[in-house]
C-alpha cells in the first residue's frame, strides 16, 4: 500500500516594473512594488489564506493523519512580511500544527547553480536562516527551483549536509520503473531522491478543471483508487500551491476536493507522509542515474522554460556574470537587488514558447511578450551594471 | 496640391515634408492642398487646405457633377488587402493602432461617394488602403472640377491616380513629386499596383520632382522614366528647437531613429553595434522606432551578446524623440534604399555627426558626412568608432555638417519648385 507524500511550493518574483533606457543610469529601483503586492494579495486571497485555513482544519479533524509538506521561497517570505504579515501569519499557525514539514530551497528561487556554487550555497543559508527565524525550523530535505534536479546537483546538495532533494520522475531515466519509490543518485553517499508522480500530480495541477479531460469530474473516491492503484512505497504529489484556488478555481469544486480527499484517503487505507518520515521508513529501491538537468516544468520537463531562445540565454548569463563585481561592493542592498533578479521567473517570462506552455507562462506575467520582458530586464541589468562600475 | 499625409494627424516623413514644402511655396503662388484628413483647428499660413473628412456645404453640392471618371471608368475590380507599412508588433508600439473591422474583399467602383472611408481619424492605411486611394481619386477631382488652377502636384504613389484623373479632365500639367517610392519600400523586385500605379503615372507626367538625385535615377533606371521630365529638388528641414542634455550613464550614445523595417537598414545598424563593440565598450546603441522586424532584431542582438548595450526603445513620442537626440553623439542611418532621410538632418540640428549609407538622398546634401554602402559594416563601424573616440573629429564632424544644412531650407525648394512649375508653363504655350 503506497503512502502519499503531499507537497505543496509557495512562490512569487519580485517582478519588474516598465524600467525603459531612459531610467538607465538615473533610477536605481527596478521592481514594480505595487503590481507585485496586489498579486499578492489576490493569490492570497483566493488560494493562501482559504488552503491555510483548509488544511489547518483538516490537521486538526484528523490528528496525526492529514500531514503536508511546503516549501516557500525567500522572495515570497520578504513580500509576505512586508505586504500581507496576516498571510504569513497564517503559514505560521499552519506550520505550528506540527504536521507540516518544511524544505529547504535558495532564497531568491534562483538558476544560479552552474554559474557559482558559491552564490548557490549563500542562497541556501539564507533560506535555512530565514526559515529558522520565521517558522523555527531547520530543514532536512531540499528541492531546487521549479524541482531542477541532476546528478552533479544532487552531489553537491549532499555535500551540504541535506538528506534527500526532490526530482521530477523522468519516464526516460526511470526506465520502465516506478516514481514509486526513494531512489539514490548514482556515487552519492546516503541521499535520497524523492520523485514526483507527474501523472498523480498533474491529474490535480492541470487537467482537474478542463471538462474534455476523461477524468472529469475527479472525485476525491476515485483519485484515492488512482493513488492505491499506482503501487510503490510512496507517491509523490507535488504542486504549486496556487493550484488551489488560483491557477484552478474555486467554481471547479478544487477546495472540496481536498477537503473531502483526507477521508477519502483513509477510506483506501492510504496513510499520508513528509518526506523526512519517508526516509526512515523507505529503503532505495536503486539508482537514479540522471545526468541530464530535468525540473517540473513545461511538457519537456526540462530547463527550456528558462533557457530556449538567446534572449533567456544572454539576460541570465550576464545576471551571474556580475557576480564578483556586485560582492566587491560589500554593500547588502545591492546584493540584494542583483540576487532578486536572478529569480527564475524574469527568464520565464522571456519563453517564446506557444501551445499549452505558452499559456501556462502567461500566468501572473506582467508583460505582453517575452520580448518586452528581455528588454526591461536587460535595461535594468544595464543600470545595474554601471552602479557596480561595468 | 495633392497629398496624403499631413500634420499634425501624421507626422510620418510624408506629411513633414508636405508641410515644409507647401508653406514655402504658399508664399510665391495659390495654393490648395487637396487631403484625405485635415483637422480644421490647424491651419496653415496661405494654404487652403481641404480635407475630405471636412468639406464645405459648397462643396459637397457641387460635387460629382461630371459624368464620367476617365481614369479608372473601365475598372471594375481589383484585389484589396494592400499594406504597404506592415504594423508593427503592438506591444513596443504607442501609436494608435486603427483597424478597420469590415473586410471589403474587392473594390467596386461607380458606387458611393466613398467619402465616409475619411470620416474617423488616423485610419489612412491598413487592409482597405486600395479603396481609399479610389475613393480619394474620385473625390480629389470632382473638387477639382469646381476650382481654378494651373497646375496639378501630386505627392506619392497614393495621390497618382487622382493626378493622373484630374489631368485627363483638365489637361492641366502634372507634377508628380516622389518622396518613396515602391522600390525603396518593398525592393526592388516588388511589383503589383503600387509599381503599377508608380510607373503609369510616371509616365503621364509633365514633370517628376524625385526628393534626390538617388531617387531620380531610380525613376529613370528601375521605373524607364524619360530623363529628361526627372528633375531633383533635396527636401529642407525645418529648425527645430536643439537642446543638449546630460547622458545619465557615462558611455557615448549611438543612436538608430526609424521604422524597423527592411528599408531602414535595421540589421545593418546591430552588426554595426556588434562590431563596434569588440573594439570598443565605451558606447550604447539605441535602435528607437518599431516595425515588422523587431522581434528578430532584439532576438538577433540576444545572440550577438550585445543586449546590455543596445537598446530598443520601440515607438517614441516627439517629446522622447528629443530628449534622446540631445544626449546622442552619432546619428547611424545605413538605409538600403532612402529617397531623402529628413532624420540625419534633423540630427545635423541637434549637433550630432551623421554616419549614412550611400543609399540615401541626404547624403547628396551632407557633403561631409561620413559615408559607407549600407552593406559596409566595417567601414561604418570605423566611421563610428572615429567620432566616439576622437573628440576633434567629432567637432569637426558637428561643424561640416552645420555648413552643409545651411543651404537645406524649404523656402529654398520651394524656388527650385517654382522655376520649375514656370517652365513648364512657358512650354505649355
Amino acid at each position: 500500500m503506497p503512502e502519499l507524500c503531499l507537497y505543496f511550493q509557495v512562490h512569487q518574483p519580485n517582478r519588474l516594473k516598465n524600467y525603459t533606457f531612459f531610467d538607465i543610469g538615473k533610477d536605481p529601483f527596478y521592481e514594480n512594488d505595487e503590481l507585485n503586492r496586489d498579486i499578492l494579495s489576490t493569490v492570497s486571497d483566493r488560494s493562501y489564506l482559504p488552503a491555510n485555513s483548509l488544511f489547518t482544519e483538516l490537521i486538526e479533524a484528523h490528528p496525526g493523519k492529514v500531514k503536508l509538506t511546503l516549501s516557500l521561497s525567500g522572495v515570497v517570505l520578504e513580500q509576505l512580511e512586508h505586504h500581507r504579515p496576516d498571510v504569513l501569519a497564517s503559514f505560521q499557525d499552519l506550520v505550528a500544527t506540527g504536521a507540516v514539514e518544511l524544505l529547504c530551497e535558495t532564497y531568491y528561487h534562483s538558476l544560479c547553480y552552474r554559474a557559482s556554487g558559491k552564490e548557490f550555497t549563500r542562497q541556501v543559508e539564507k533560506q535555512m536562516e530565514t526559515l529558522k527565524r520565521l517558522f523555527n525550523k531547520t530543514p532536512t530535505v531540499f528541492r531546487h527551483t521549479e524541482l531542477i534536479y541532476f546528478n552533479e546537483l544532487a552531489a553537491f546538495v549532499e555535500e551540504l549536509g541535506f538528506k534527500a532533494q526532490l526530482a521530477e520522475g523522468i519516464e526516460h531515466v526511470l526506465n520502465g520503473r516506478s516514481p514509486n519509490h526513494l531512489y539514490q543518485s548514482p556515487n552519492l553517499e546516503s541521499m535520497k531522491t524523492i520523485l514526483r508522480n507527474n501523472t498523480l500530480s498533474d491529474d490535480l495541477a492541470f487537467r482537474f478543471a478542463d471538462p474534455h479531460w476523461k477524468g472529469y469530474p475527479l472525485t476525491p473516491k476515485t483519485y484515492a483508487q488512482w493513488v492505491k492503484a499506482s503501487g510503490g512505497d510512496l507517491v509523490g504529489i507535488f504542486l504549486d500551491y496556487e493550484t488551489i484556488g488560483e491557477h484552478i478555481e474555486r467554481p471547479s469544486g478544487i477546495f472540496r476536493f481536498w477537503k473531502e480527499l483526507p477521508a477519502a484517503l483513509e477510506a483506501q487505507n492510504i496513510t499520508m507522509t513528509t518526506p523526512s518520515e519517508a526516509l526512515e521508513k523507505f529503503e532505495s529501491a536503486g539508482e537514479y542515474d540522471c545526468p541530464e538537468i530535468t525540473s517540473w516544468a513545461d511538457t519537456a520537463k526540462d530547463i527550456s522554460a528558462w533557457r530556449s531562445n538567446p534572449m533567456q540565454e544572454e539576460a541570465k548569463a550576464k545576471i551571474l556574470s556580475l557576480e564578483k563585481a556586485v560582492k566587491a561592493h560589500d554593500n547588502p542592498e545591492l546584493l540584494h537587488q542583483w540576487s532578486k533578479m536572478q529569480t527564475s521567473d524574469h527568464f520565464y517570462y522571456m519563453c517564446t514558447k506557444g501551445g499549452t506552455d505558452g499559456e501556462v507562462h502567461k500566468h501572473f506575467n506582467p508583460y505582453a511578450s517575452p520580448y518586452d520582458a528581455y528588454l526591461t530586464f536587460m535595461n535594468a541589468l544595464s543600470d545595474l551594471q554601471i552602479r557596480v562600475g561595468l | 496640391m495633392l497629398g496624403w499625409e499631413f500634420p499634425p494627424l501624421i507626422n510620418g516623413g510624408l506629411g513633414i515634408a508636405c508641410l515644409g514644402l507647401g508653406r514655402a511655396i504658399a508664399k510665391h503662388v495659390d495654393l490648395t492642398f487637396i487631403l484625405p484628413q485635415t483637422d480644421p483647428s490647424y491651419l496653415v499660413d496661405r494654404v487652403n487646405l481641404v480635407g475630405l473628412n471636412h468639406l464645405t456645404e459648397q462643396d459637397l453640392e457641387t460635387m460629382f457633377q461630371t459624368e464620367e471618371l476617365q481614369s479608372f471608368a473601365e475598372v471594375d475590380l481589383i484585389a484589396a488587402n494592400l499594406q504597404p507599412y506592415l504594423d508593427a508588433a503592438p506591444e513596443t508600439s504607442e501609436r494608435l493602432q486603427t483597424e478597420n473591422k469590415t473586410i471589403t474583399p474587392y473594390v467596386k467602383f461607380k458606387d458611393d461617394t466613398g467619402l465616409a472611408l475619411f470620416a474617423d481619424q488616423g485610419s489612412l492605411y491598413g487592409e482597405d488602403l486600395n479603396t481609399r486611394v479610389v475613393a480619394y481619386a474620385r473625390a480629389a477631382a470632382a473638387l477639382a472640377d469646381n476650382r481654378d488652377f494651373d497646375i496639378i502636384h501630386a505627392h506619392d504613389w497614393m495621390t497618382f491616380l487622382a493626378g493622373m484623373e484630374i489631368k485627363a479632365r483638365t489637361g492641366k500639367p502634372l507634377v508628380l513629386h516622389v518622396h518613396s517610392l515602391s522600390y525603396d519600400r518593398a525592393g526592388p523586385e516588388a511589383r503589383g499596383w503600387i509599381f503599377d500605379i508608380e510607373k503609369e503615372a510616371m509616365e503621364a507626367a509633365d514633370l517628376i520632382i524625385p526628393v534626390s538625385q538617388y531617387t531620380g535615377t531610380i525613376c529613370a533606371d528601375h521605373y524607364g522614366i524619360d530623363h529628361s521630365k526627372i528633375h531633383p529638388v533635396h527636401n529642407g528641414a525645418d529648425p527645430v528647437k536643439a537642446f543638449r542634455s546630460e547622458k545619465t550613464f557615462p558611455e557615448k550614445l549611438v543612436l538608430f531613429l526609424g521604422r524597423v523595417t527592411g528599408q531602414k537598414g535595421p540589421r545593418f545598424f546591430l552588426e554595426i553595434a556588434a562590431k563596434v563593440l569588440e573594439q570598443n565598450r565605451n558606447v550604447r546603441f539605441v535602435m528607437a522606432g518599431t516595425g515588422e522586424r523587431l522581434r528578430e532584431l532584439i532576438e538577433y542582438g540576444a545572440f550577438r551578446d550585445v543586449g546590455d548595450r543596445l537598446h530598443f526603445t520601440g515607438f517614441l513620442n516627439r517629446d522622447k524623440v528629443n530628449e534622446l537626440l540631445s544626449m546622442t553623439d552619432v546619428y547611424c542611418m545605413p538605409s538600403v534604399s532612402e529617397p531623402f532621410g529628413l532624420s540625419a538632418l534633423e540630427a545635423v540640428q541637434f549637433d550630432i555627426p551623421a554616419v549614412i549609407s550611400h543609399q540615401s538622398g541626404v547624403a547628396e546634401v551632407l557633403t561631409k558626412a561620413r559615408k559607407a554602402d549600407y552593406w559596409d559594416v566595417d567601414k561604418m563601424a570605423a566611421h563610428i568608432i572615429e567620432l566616439i573616440s576622437d573628440d576633434k573629429a567629432h567637432a569637426e564632424a558637428v561643424a561640416a555638417s552645420r555648413e552643409d544644412q545651411q543651404n537645406c531650407t524649404w523656402d529654398q525648394a520651394a524656388l527650385k519648385v517654382i522655376a520649375l512649375y514656370a517652365s513648364q508653363l512657358a512650354t505649355e504655350k
